[in-house]
């Protein structure tokens, strides 16, 4: 069966317009649980405030958990899915830089052009930064090429690095994400609790 | 009015969706492995069955191996005495039984040559085909008869009859001159050398022509 693109079940021309759709939703839930906000951002990296980091964990976990348990019953061929190719350090590089950009802006891209929707100040700006600094680094290709397109290791996923049993490397991962959760909710209690 | 009871259910909530979450990772852990199915889908592989494609007639071999086509890779399905008696040339040997050796998988698993299977008829090679096709290797086809219908048709092709149509005519020259290409003689090709009478050559007298005397030409 899926998925259901590359299998020609929808056809690839649609991909476009799904894509528009999702995206539409996307953000529009990004918006109802308060993302566009960038104190509510800001505030995994403070601690008083972990709704991002918990929606993000639970998304991830729900796709993984489904997508295993439709792969096990024959709905999907996770073989076919598309992976992300690996570089390391140009990874840990551009992660480390939006990791300072989304401290110090309180945006992820995806949030901010969300927040650019309901008309936040802060959050034009900071997409006019993005766009500049898209610019430079479009302009300074040549001397960042060797960092982006070395330590190239493929598209190979964790469980394919660690070659580890990807059901029981979901099942400690479930485990773990609920003791983040816990400990989340520990240091949200002891921190001074701000008002936006 | 607040359901009371239904606050105190929901106040547990996060509890209960992280529970949720642990039954269904754990679930992942717990239900029993299978092997998954290597290879094309079964519907594929159906239709890669009924297509005509998968069968290269005897004529179309002939021609490519003439033209010494060099994406052409011959795999002789038969065991290793009835190869050496006779085969098709630059074949290579692997009987059905050795067919999934390590050293065999290069040949079968690439995609540069076509790969043509045979027998002595299409059974043995017919089976190959499939087994070979199910784990999604490519280029592969069945040599239509095998080597039974290689000698019928290509090593000893029938003579067609007067009434038959011109094109049976066409077939049986290219056959015949595809059967000498692989070493067939037919006795209206063979020269007759009959030893030609040795004739001796004349001879021939050269005069030798004395040479005149020089006249003296000044000097002392």
């Amino acid at each position: 069966m899926g998925p259901l693109i590359p299998n020609d079940i929808i056809p690839f021309e649609w991909s476009s317009i799904i894509a528009i759709i999702i995206g539409i939703f996307f953000g529009f839930i990004l918006e109802a649980s308060g993302f566009s906000s960038s104190r509510k951002l800001a505030g995994v990296f403070y601690g008083y405030d972990f709704a991002v980091l918990k929606v993000f964990f639970t998304a991830a976990l729900v796709s993984l958990i489904g997508l295993l348990y439709m792969d096990y019953l024959g709905y999907l061929d996770m073989s076919s899915l598309y992976v992300h190719p690996t570089y390391t350090w140009a990874a840990i590089i551009g992660g480390a830089i939006m990791g300072i950009g989304f401290v110090a802006g309180g945006f992820c891209p995806g949030t901010s052009l969300c927040a650019v929707a309901i008309g936040k100040i802060d959050a034009i700006i900071y997409v006019i930064g993005i766009m500049v600094g898209v610019f430079i680094f479009s302009e300074l290709y040549s001397i960042f090429e060797p960092i982006y397109t070395s330590y190239f290791y493929g598209n190979i996923t964790l469980v394919d690095s660690l070659g580890v049993d990807p059901y029981w490397f979901v099942f400690l991962f479930t485990i773990a994400a609920i003791i983040i959760f816990v400990l989340a909710d520990i240091i949200r209690k002891r921190v001074k609790k701000v008002f936006y | 009015m607040i359901n009371r009871k239904l606050v105190k259910f929901l106040s547990f909530r996060y509890v209960i969706l992280a529970l949720i979450f642990i039954i269904l990772a754990g679930g992942l852990v717990l239900i029993p492995k299978f092997e998954k199915q290597e290879g094309i889908t079964p519907e594929e592989l159906l239709s890669n069955i009924i297509s005509p494609e998968r069968y290269m007639t005897t004529d179309e071999l002939a021609e490519r191996i003439i033209n010494q086509d060099p994406s052409l890779l011959l795999i002789d399905l038969r065991d290793e005495k009835t190869f050496k008696k006779y085969t098709l040339p630059n074949a290579i040997n692997i009987p059905l039984k050795n067919l999934f050796n390590e050293d065999s998988a290069a040949f079968i698993n690439q995609d540069e040559f076509d790969v043509i299977f045979y027998s002595n008829d299409n059974f043995d090679a017919d089976q190959a085909w499939i087994l070979c096709n199910r784990l999604g290797y490519k280029n592969l086809r069945v040599l239509k008869g095998g080597i039974n219908t290689w000698f019928k048709t290509i090593i000893n092709p029938p003579k067609p009859k007067e009434h038959m149509q011109n094109k049976a005519f066409e077939l049986y020259s290219f056959r015949k001159a595809a059967s000498m290409y692989f070493g067939v003689v037919y006795p209206d090709q063979v020269k007759t050398n009959t030893p030609k009478p040795i004739q001796t050559a004349p001879k021939k007298v050269i005069p030798v022509k004395k040479k005149k005397k020089m006249p003296v030409e000044g000097g002392c």
